[in-house]
């Protein structure tokens, strides 16, 4: 097997990438000096929002220079040196004179000198519109994020394993009223069945693994129970039980584990879908709230400054998306090792 | 057959009894009131409460509520959003652009998706599938409002093709310029779900004994994909296309809003934060009943294609 999955190349990188964000995710908030939550500020007590980033190694190749451009500024104020300290403009484009008559230009400031900050303060990927540096804030969302999506789908697992087993294993009625009760708690739309939960006990990190959990398990109960309805008739299963086995001992030491893979494909899909509702919920106004990010809510409250800041969408946008390709490969890889038999 | 679609309606209609009964307790047993409103006086408040019969005991109101859906089909008024408004009319008005855009991302995205799918299938580890199948899984992982934000920033922002948000009192083509970036933002998804599905399919049936008497005939490749293949694999699509309605309704939820479309989506966040009791609970009926609607037919159509599978457990359905 792990040959196999050794040989699927595209599953392998996406299994390394995988691992890298995690990493990141895990380490990433603790490489700055910034708190995820700090709102910053310069000598003059003014907020640090909207910061370009600045990266020192890169700097000197004009990438994350910390640089921006102020659009439609009167020629006549560069010269003041309260507003643009020395050395803060860099560069003057499109000048043009108001039917006023007054001077107007674009102006490339190094934004750091601008704002009166630091040679030593670097934000790597700049800052929010509250002055929260988004290094820090995009890996903790991540981090955040992961957090939300392991957790709800051990839960699921959990939930749904022994659902599943009870109803496969024991059949007749007991299946029959189970699973009815589990067809209902489906049949319930996702953004119905969430926005209760977050009506019901307030946004929140914890209010939002319940919400993803309260329906996420019917899908494990059904796939469990359909491998143990499969698989308690075979001879082994039989075998085992003439020899005294106890029905716990037949579940979980033998029909579970011969379920197993189908399982693990299945935990592997739920989780990107995880990650993808709770970003979907943020976006409509039920995310957990500030200031704990997550990639939703980074991603919710970058979208006003689309057109402004572009990077504070692209970076959460970037991340998340590379998240979900890499958990669509390696899941692709991952199945097509345990169960080759499908397409 | 009769029997299967009463009991399954049946069931629905417990289903949607249950949801609207958990939905109206969540939300009546939530801190606060639809008037909480620091311009109103207290004064105000308890008159407004005492019309609407908020102050009554949970239970009662809860059976005024239904005796009113029973007998009158009056879902109760909105207090917030377009207060004494009643609610259906409320949201009848944004149904027509919601489904209007669900329908026409659909629209584009069946023909879009079998297409490519047949490319896929007909060039099968060629440059056209490589290429395809990358595509495919870009569209599948990409969430659909990161897709939504990167058009509005890329075509709207940056090369003015499109407006940036939709246009609901222009002209009918302005409108339906303003649409097609939303559109596009929903479409991703279905067109990679149904190529996926569709080479999948066609690849399997490739192996089947009839392909190879065509082929053995003399037929190419291509023309046993189209002619014979492809009939075939639309069978087991149906099932595939319907669900993928739900989904675009979900996804419309998070593009309406970004592309500031009037629609029902932006009704459950904006009712739910303005308390607007009613208005939450037909919303999320309206939901619940598209849903159902979607996985009925979907489980229907099951029966209707392949006759060797039946429905119910009757002895003949």
């Amino acid at each position: 097997m792990r040959k196999k999955l050794k040989k699927n190349k595209a599953a392998r990188a996406a299994l390394g990438i995988l691992l890298f964000l995690i990493l990141i995710a895990l380490f990433g908030p603790m490489m700055t000096p910034y708190s995820y939550r700090e709102q910053l500020t310069n000598e003059a007590g003014e907020y640090l929002s909207d910061m370009p980033p600045r990266i020192p190694f890169l700097k000197k190749l004009g990438i994350a220079s910390g640089r921006a451009t102020l659009k439609d500024r009167r020629v006549d104020g560069l010269s003041d040196t309260e507003k643009y300290p020395e050395g803060s403009v860099i560069r003057i484009k499109n000048r043009y004179t108001a039917p006023s008559g007054t001077e107007y230009c674009d102006v490339v400031v190094d934004y750091y000198v601008y704002k009166g900050v630091g040679e030593d303060v670097n934000f790597w990927f700049g800052t929010d519109q509250m002055g929260r540096d988004l290094w820090t804030r995009l890996w903790r969302g991540t981090r955040v994020s992961l957090l939300i999506a392991l957790i709800a789908v051990t839960a699921d697992l959990l939930i749904g394993t022994l659902y599943g087993a009870v109803c496969g294993y024991f059949g007749g009625k007991t299946d029959l009223i189970l699973m009815r009760f589990a067809e209902i708690i489906r049949s319930i739309p996702n953004v119905v069945i969430c926005s209760l939960f977050i009506m019901l006990f307030g946004t929140g990190i914890k209010t939002m693994i319940l919400a993803l959990a309260v329906r996420g398990w019917t899908q494990t109960a059904q796939l469990v129970r359909a491998q143990f309805l499969r698989n308690k008739t075979r001879e082994y299963v039989l075998a085992s039980r003439m020899m005294g086995a106890s029905d716990g001992w037949l579940i979980f030491r033998h029909i579970l584990p011969n379920s197993l893979s189908p399982l693990l494909t299945g935990a592997m899909m739920a989780v990107p879908s995880a990650i993808f509702t709770e970003s979907f919920l943020a976006y409509i106004g039920l995310g957990i709230p500030a200031p704990e990010p997550s990639l939703g809510t980074l991603l919710s409250g970058a979208w006003p400054v689309l057109e402004l800041y572009p990077l504070q969408t692209l970076l959460p946008a970037l991340v998340i998306s590379v998240l979900l390709i890499a958990f669509t490969l390696f899941t692709g890889g991952l199945r097509d090792v345990l169960d080759p038999s499908e397409i | 057959m009769l029997k299967y679609i009463l009991k399954r309606l049946g069931m629905m209609a417990l289903t949607l009894f249950a949801i609207v009964t958990l939905a109206f307790f969540v939300i009546r047993w939530m801190p606060g009131s639809p008037f909480d409103d620091p311009e109103y006086s207290p004064e105000l408040v308890r008159m407004l409460e005492e019309k609407y019969r908020l102050h009554e005991p949970i239970p009662v109101q809860y059976f005024a509520f239904l005796k009113n859906i029973v007998t009158e089909g009056f879902w109760g008024v909105s207090f917030r959003i377009e207060p004494t408004v009643p609610v259906w009319k409320v949201i009848g008005e944004r149904i027509p652009v919601t489904l209007g855009l669900n329908f026409i991302s659909l629209l584009l995205s069946l023909p879009l998706g079998l297409l490519a799918g047949c490319c896929a299938a007909l060039y099968k580890s060629k440059l056209p599938d490589v290429l395809i199948s990358a595509l495919v899984i870009l569209f599948v992982s990409v969430p659909s409002f990161v897709a939504a934000s990167a058009l509005q920033y890329f075509l709207g922002y940056r090369t003015h093709l499109f407006p940036i948000i939709y246009r609901s009192l222009g002209s009918f083509p302005e409108r339906l310029h303003s649409l097609l970036l939303p559109v596009f933002a929903l479409s991703f998804y279905p067109v990679a779900t149904l190529c996926r599905y569709l080479r999948g399919e066609l690849l399997e049936n490739f192996s089947e004994d009839y392909l190879l008497l065509a082929r053995s005939k003399g037929l190419t490749r291509k023309q046993v994909l189209l002619r014979h293949a492809f009939p075939n694999a639309l069978v087991p699509l149906m099932p595939v296309i319907v669900p993928m309605f739900t989904g675009i309704l979900s996804g419309s939820l998070v593009v309406e809003r970004i592309f500031g479309i009037p629609g029902v989506g932006g009704l459950v966040t904006q009712s739910i934060q303005a308390q607007d009791h009613f208005l939450t609970i037909s919303v999320l009926f309206f939901y619940a009943l598209i849903h159902l609607l979607t996985v009925l037919i979907t489980d229907l159509s099951y029966g209707f294609i392949d006759p060797r599978i039946r429905l119910g457990g009757g002895r003949h359905a």
